[in-house]
């Protein structure tokens, strides 16, 4: 009998293990996650909401009505399909954490805070996501172009190494040449607040 | 008016004829720009999305050397106005956060006393100078020339910490660009973001979405005007590295401003601009 049943309803549960649950493959598209994949209790973090929502920003995460007006007026959304803000809001309530934290998806966010003017229930979704890339980060997943920035920043006070033919270029300009970035202080701040240990960064190099 | 030149990371090294035509803009209007002495990176606007102490020290840094140096901050980058802006409002206000900042500033020898305001480029124009004063000073107005001009995210947006213009529809570039005689024509999705934060995680996403903005603007426009480091490259190199390049010159704001009044194309380093904008010219009256 209980045989009988499961092969009614299609598939048996080691089936539906097997196709959807552990195959990596589903875990990179959370909108084919959301439509085709079964999502089980088990997997999700029932207090992902609760830690986010005390993220400043992030409060109003359960007031969002999954209306779509971010992800409407989304610039990165219109081009990439698996990036949406609603979509992420809807994540980050179920306690999708590992869909989340790993790979880009909330590192695509240019940060234009469209969804963040626009949102009718003031959610702030751009603030969302700002929350969950720091609670990302706090669990060792920074995106490397990310983890990159902050070691430059770190290492030469500044996003650029300024070489003696820019400043040769520049003097053909009639302009001084850059002015120094203040990078020990830049070093010494980030190593107190700890930024180097939480983004693994190496800042004992020279600038 | 003296003011402490914050000049960001992207605009001295990448693009040094924005800084160029703002400093001969400047000594035009009367207004004295002065080098900050170790003033680094703002912290760009993702470094508050990864830690929000380090964030707010590393913004507060720099604005205590403007404090040091007893005179507000003027910067010609969306993303550090933003950055700075947002610190310098949010430490004024919360003295508990300033007390923890203070903290970590101790140790470098700086202390945040919130005596200073930061304004953008187009900010200290409109506010500080004043669209009047500027319209006396153009000798050769544009006529017929169709602007579009892009006003980016980071000078107008978050609007209830930045309180500068509509976060949907700003307007004041807009009547800063008209003071020239041009006209700063209406296009769709006009303040749609130049795609450039996204550069660095996926490499074919930012210039998709800047080039099909320069499509559009193609349509209504002659030229475009940015007033953003990265939003000018975004447009810039959209275009250089598109199939068809539909060659729209972009231009920063003090280089139109500048040629209104009277500033010479090698005064304002046009030269620099990789799309040529010397079409631009046809359109001065006198």
């Amino acid at each position: 009998m209980p045989e009988d049943s499961e092969k009614e309803v299609g598939e048996t549960k080691e089936q539906r293990t097997k196709t959807y649950g552990s195959d990596p493959s589903n875990q990179e598209s959370p909108s084919k996650q959301g439509s085709e994949a079964i999502l089980r209790m088990a997997d999700m973090d029932p207090n992902l909401k609760y830690e986010l929502s005390k993220i400043p920003g992030a409060e109003k995460l359960l007031l969002c009505l999954q209306c779509g007006t971010c992800t409407g007026d989304c610039p990165v959304s219109s081009r990439v399909p698996e990036f949406s803000p609603r979509t992420i809001a809807k994540m980050a309530a179920l306690g999708m954490k590992d869909a989340l934290f790993t790979g880009d998806l909330l590192w695509l966010c240019a940060q234009c805070y469209t969804c963040y003017e626009e949102c009718p229930e003031d959610v702030k979704p751009s603030e969302i996501i700002s929350a969950l890339r720091k609670m990302a980060v706090k669990e060792g997943h920074i995106h490397p172009a990310y983890k990159s920035q902050m070691e430059l920043i770190g290492t030469l006070g500044r996003l650029y190494d300024v070489s003696e033919i820019q400043n040769e270029m520049r003097a053909e300009l009639g302009l001084p040449p850059v002015p120094d970035s203040g990078v020990n202080e830049v070093k010494k701040i980030m190593k107190r607040t700890g930024l180097d240990k939480l983004t693994q960064i190496d800042l004992s190099k020279e600038g | 008016m003296k003011y402490a030149l914050f000049l960001g990371c992207t605009t001295p090294v990448r693009l040094a004829g924005y800084e160029a035509s703002t400093r001969k803009l400047a000594e035009t209007v009367g207004v004295e720009l002065v080098d900050m002495q170790g003033a680094g990176c703002c912290g760009t606007p993702s470094m508050e999305s990864i830690d929000h102490k380090t964030a707010l020290a590393v913004a507060a840094r720099n604005i205590c050397i403007a404090e040091e140096m007893g005179m507000d901050i003027v910067t010609l980058c969306n993303g550090c106005y933003e950055v700075l802006s947002k610190a310098n409002d949010f430490l004024k206000q919360d003295a508990d956060a300033r007390e923890g900042v203070n903290k970590i500033l101790a140790e470098v020898n700086h202390q945040f006393k919130g005596t200073v305001k930061v304004k953008h480029l187009v900010k200290m124009l409109i506010e500080d100078v004043g669209l009047e004063n500027l319209q006396k000073l153009v000798k050769k107005p544009f006529d017929g020339l169709r602007v579009a001009v892009h006003t980016g995210c980071h000078l107008i947006r978050p609007s209830d910490v930045l309180k500068f213009d509509d976060p949907i529809r700003p307007e004041l570039m807009e009547k800063l660009v008209e003071i020239t005689g041009a006209q700063a024509v209406p296009y769709p999705d006009k303040t749609e973001c130049c795609g450039s934060p996204t550069l660095a995680v996926r490499e074919n996403v930012a210039p998709q979405i800047a080039l099909a903005k320069v499509q559009r603007v193609k349509r209504y426009a002659d030229i475009m005007v940015t007033s953003c480091p990265f939003c000018y490259l975004m447009y810039e190199m959209s275009q250089l590295t598109a199939e068809e390049n539909p060659n729209v010159p972009v231009v920063h704001l003090p280089q139109l401003l500048g040629l209104a009044m009277g500033l010479s194309q090698d005064d304002l380093a046009m030269g620099e601009n990789r799309i040529d904008p010397s079409r631009i010219m046809d359109f001065q009256t006198k």
